[in-house]
């Protein structure tokens, strides 16, 4: 089947959307079909481009391909009447995040005009599809909402499971994911400061500018838990990632409000490693169980203490729950093949 | 420097603009720049043209590109202030092809005011363009001819990952190209038939329309050349076609007036093999010299079987032409370096 994969560019910005798009087109190769990866250019700012944006996709022309899947708007506003949607998110700022601090559309008589704009849009394209995927339950949550449309919810998979795998642990908690202040590596730092001496905290991901990372060394240093913590904040590769996960004793991911599961916790599923979270943490809250696969702390440098206290300190309680981890993502059905199984019934 | 290369794409059809775009893109990381590709579909449907140009007009990469290069179109509508056409066609219904029995639609007032809408908006890319390269003479005179602006030629070189070889000069004369009727496989095959040597002669490439590789295996027979023609009617691999190459006496491209010299005569030459064309094949002439880099007869089938004959009874000649074609490549400056070098100082 001839099959187009429609996704957003971002002239020169690459992350995991733009994997996701890569692999998906992979997988269906694999399995026999021609697909193409079409990615359409898109800017947002100033939020009066954004009709522009939108009429860009519904005057694309893709009568060649038999079936469409699309994953960000505005691509899948792209008139095609084969169209499964897996979206990734909407365009928040017309959603949730519209009366946020994040928004760049004001609330003034043209920011409403392009936010009803926006919404009429996407409520024509949800209902001129054949199926509507979201990669989360928030992401549904939010369809349902703010659009009054129903989906089921498909999971990305991991695109590189192999590397994952459960490997002797070693003395340290394992923190990975890119760092900036929605992932909040700082409370970590924290929390670590109010932990027995013993206990060891290995950060490893790329921070998100200069300043936080030396923000993190320098709160580090003042809170005297240097010698106890490891900061990697490279951007490290797949294999370096791997390596920390499998040998570590837990793994921690704390982020704020996180639409999705998040590779972060995929992987230490995948490498039957438990979890330590937040209780405002979103996505990852799907898959960690509190005592079961893992910790559910509150989100308070206390509380994770204790968490981290417990979980390094009980080498065979966290990999008991690591073990129950692994079985739960196992149920869960996140493999490539089963979702393209789904993408495509 | 972030580079984009912005082209039309035909959704699910790979090779021609597609590879150059690809090419220049490794050339280009090769030389330290970042290159990202914008590569959106097009179809030349007449009734939603106009839409599909107001499409790429609408995208606007200023401030997310340093540079950008336009391949096909109409590629070029798309905003930014450093913009650098490497043109490789027009929209040919709407140009030379217009009067012909190419353009595939009536000539009527909805198709005039298309066309005059076309021609406008390419006339104001073309002067919004930093500066506009060619792949070959014929386009450059097409520009000049049509919209009255300067182009320079920049010829497109085969990509690095291709390793051709000259395993020495076999019997055959071999066509790599898709089987087309404007390629023009089945004057080959009557040259054949008219050659008094054992010359054979090989036939490699898919065509588009099924019935053409399947009438030139009847023409074979009918005119009792079986024995001697060899037909590929299939994609075949690198290696095969290297092989293929590297055994030839002479390589064979006669379309009839191609507008660049296409990449079957650049494969020829890296295997360093001749080319036996035509007068009429238009930018094959600019590669292939008579005599010198290849063999350029009357487009007859009589005139094709002396030439077939005379390199064939004469190892020497085709070893000539064989050096000449390499040469005549390094002469002309097709080579990556040189392109890169060409885009990078204007």
């Amino acid at each position: 089947m001839k099959i187009a994969v429609l996704n957003n560019m971002a002239p020169f910005v690459h992350g995991g959307a733009e994997e996701l798009a890569n692999h998906l087109v992979e997988r269906l190769l694999r399995r026999g079909h021609d697909a193409e990866l079409i990615r359409i250019p898109f800017r947002w700012e100033p939020f009066t481009v954004l009709p522009k944006q939108m009429a860009i996709a519904t005057a694309l022309k893709l009568d060649a391909a038999e079936r469409v899947i699309a994953l960000k708007f505005p691509a899948y506003l792209v008139p095609h009447e084969d169209k499964t949607l897996w979206l990734l998110h909407q365009f928040r700022q017309a959603y949730d995040l519209r009366d946020s601090a994040y928004s760049t559309i004001p609330d003034s008589p043209e920011g409403r005009t392009v936010v009803d704009a926006i919404q009429r849009e996407d409520n024509r394209a949800f209902l001129g599809s054949r199926h509507i995927f979201t990669n989360s339950a928030t992401t549904k949550a939010r369809l349902a909402d703010f659009n009054g449309f129903d989906a089921q919810v498909l999971h990305p998979p991991l695109n590189d499971p192999e590397l994952f795998h459960d490997e002797e642990a070693e003395d340290y908690l394992f923190a990975g994911g890119r760092v900036n202040a929605m992932k909040r590596q700082e409370l970590l730092v924290r929390a670590l400061a109010l932990t027995p001496n013993d206990v060891r905290l290995v950060i490893a991901g790329p921070a998100e500018d200069e300043s936080t990372a030396e923000g993190l060394g320098r709160l580090a240093d003042e809170l005297g838990v240097s010698e106890r913590l490891t900061l990697d904040l490279r951007f490290s590769t797949r294999e370096e990632i791997a390596r920390w996960v499998n040998r570590s004793r837990a793994c921690i991911y704390i982020p704020f409000e996180e639409d999705s599961l998040g590779y972060v916790a995929m992987e230490a599923a995948e490498a039957s490693k438990a979890v330590i979270t937040t209780t405002d943490s979103g996505g990852i809250l799907g898959l960690v169980g509190e005592g079961y696969s893992g910790w559910i702390a509150e989100p308070t440098a206390e509380s994770l203490a204790a968490a981290m206290t417990d979980a390094f300190r009980h080498p065979l309680r966290s990999r008991e729950r690591g073990m129950n981890m692994h079985l739960h993502w196992e149920a869960h059905g996140a493999t490539w093949d089963k979702t393209v199984d789904r993408l495509l019934a | 420097m972030k580079i984009a290369l912005v082209t039309s794409t035909v959704p699910f059809v790979y090779g021609g603009a597609r590879n150059i775009v690809s090419w220049l893109k490794t050339a280009l990381e090769e030389a330290g720049h970042e290159v990202e590709v914008v590569a959106l579909p097009f179809d030349e449907e007449p009734s939603r043209i106009v839409e599909q140009l107001g499409m790429f007009r609408m995208i606007d990469l200023t401030d997310q590109a340093d540079l950008v290069v336009c391949f096909r179109p109409p590629a070029y509508l798309v905003q930014h202030p450093r913009k650098i056409l490497w043109f490789i066609h027009h929209l040919r219904a709407y140009y030379d092809l217009w009067d012909t029995e190419y353009r595939g639609f009536s000539d009527n007032a909805i198709a005039r005011a298309r066309r005059e809408l076309i021609q406008r908006v390419d006339n104001r890319a073309f002067a919004e363009a930093s500066h506009i390269f060619t792949n070959s003479a014929v386009v450059s005179s097409r520009l000049r001819e049509f919209n009255g602006v300067d182009s320079e030629v920049l010829y497109p070189p085969l990509g690095s990952e291709h390793s051709f070889s000259n395993n020495g000069y076999g019997n055959e004369v071999v066509a790599v190209s898709r089987l087309e009727h404007h390629k023009r496989q089945h004057l080959l095959i009557e040259a054949l038939a008219l050659t008094s040597s054992k010359v054979h002669l090989r036939l490699v490439g898919k065509g588009s329309m099924p019935g053409y590789g399947k009438s030139l295996l009847d023409l074979g027979a009918r005119l009792g050349v079986a024995d001697r023609l060899h037909v590929h009617d299939e994609w075949v691999d690198e290696d095969l076609k290297q092989q293929l190459l590297g055994d030839a006496l002479v390589a064979a491209y006669i379309p009839v007036d191609e507008d660049s010299y296409g990449y079957p005569t650049l494969e020829a030459a890296r295997a360093t093999k001749g080319v036996l064309t035509t007068t009429d094949s238009g930018g094959v002439l600019e590669l292939v010299e008579d005599g010198r880099s290849g063999l350029v007869v009357e487009p007859t089938a009589g005139a094709l079987a002396e030439a077939m004959d005379r390199l064939y009874l004469d190892r020497e000649l085709a070893a000539h032409v064989g050096n000449g074609a390499a040469d005549r490549v390094d002469e002309l400056g097709i080579s990556w370096a040189h392109v890169v070098d060409r885009i990078l100082s204007v």
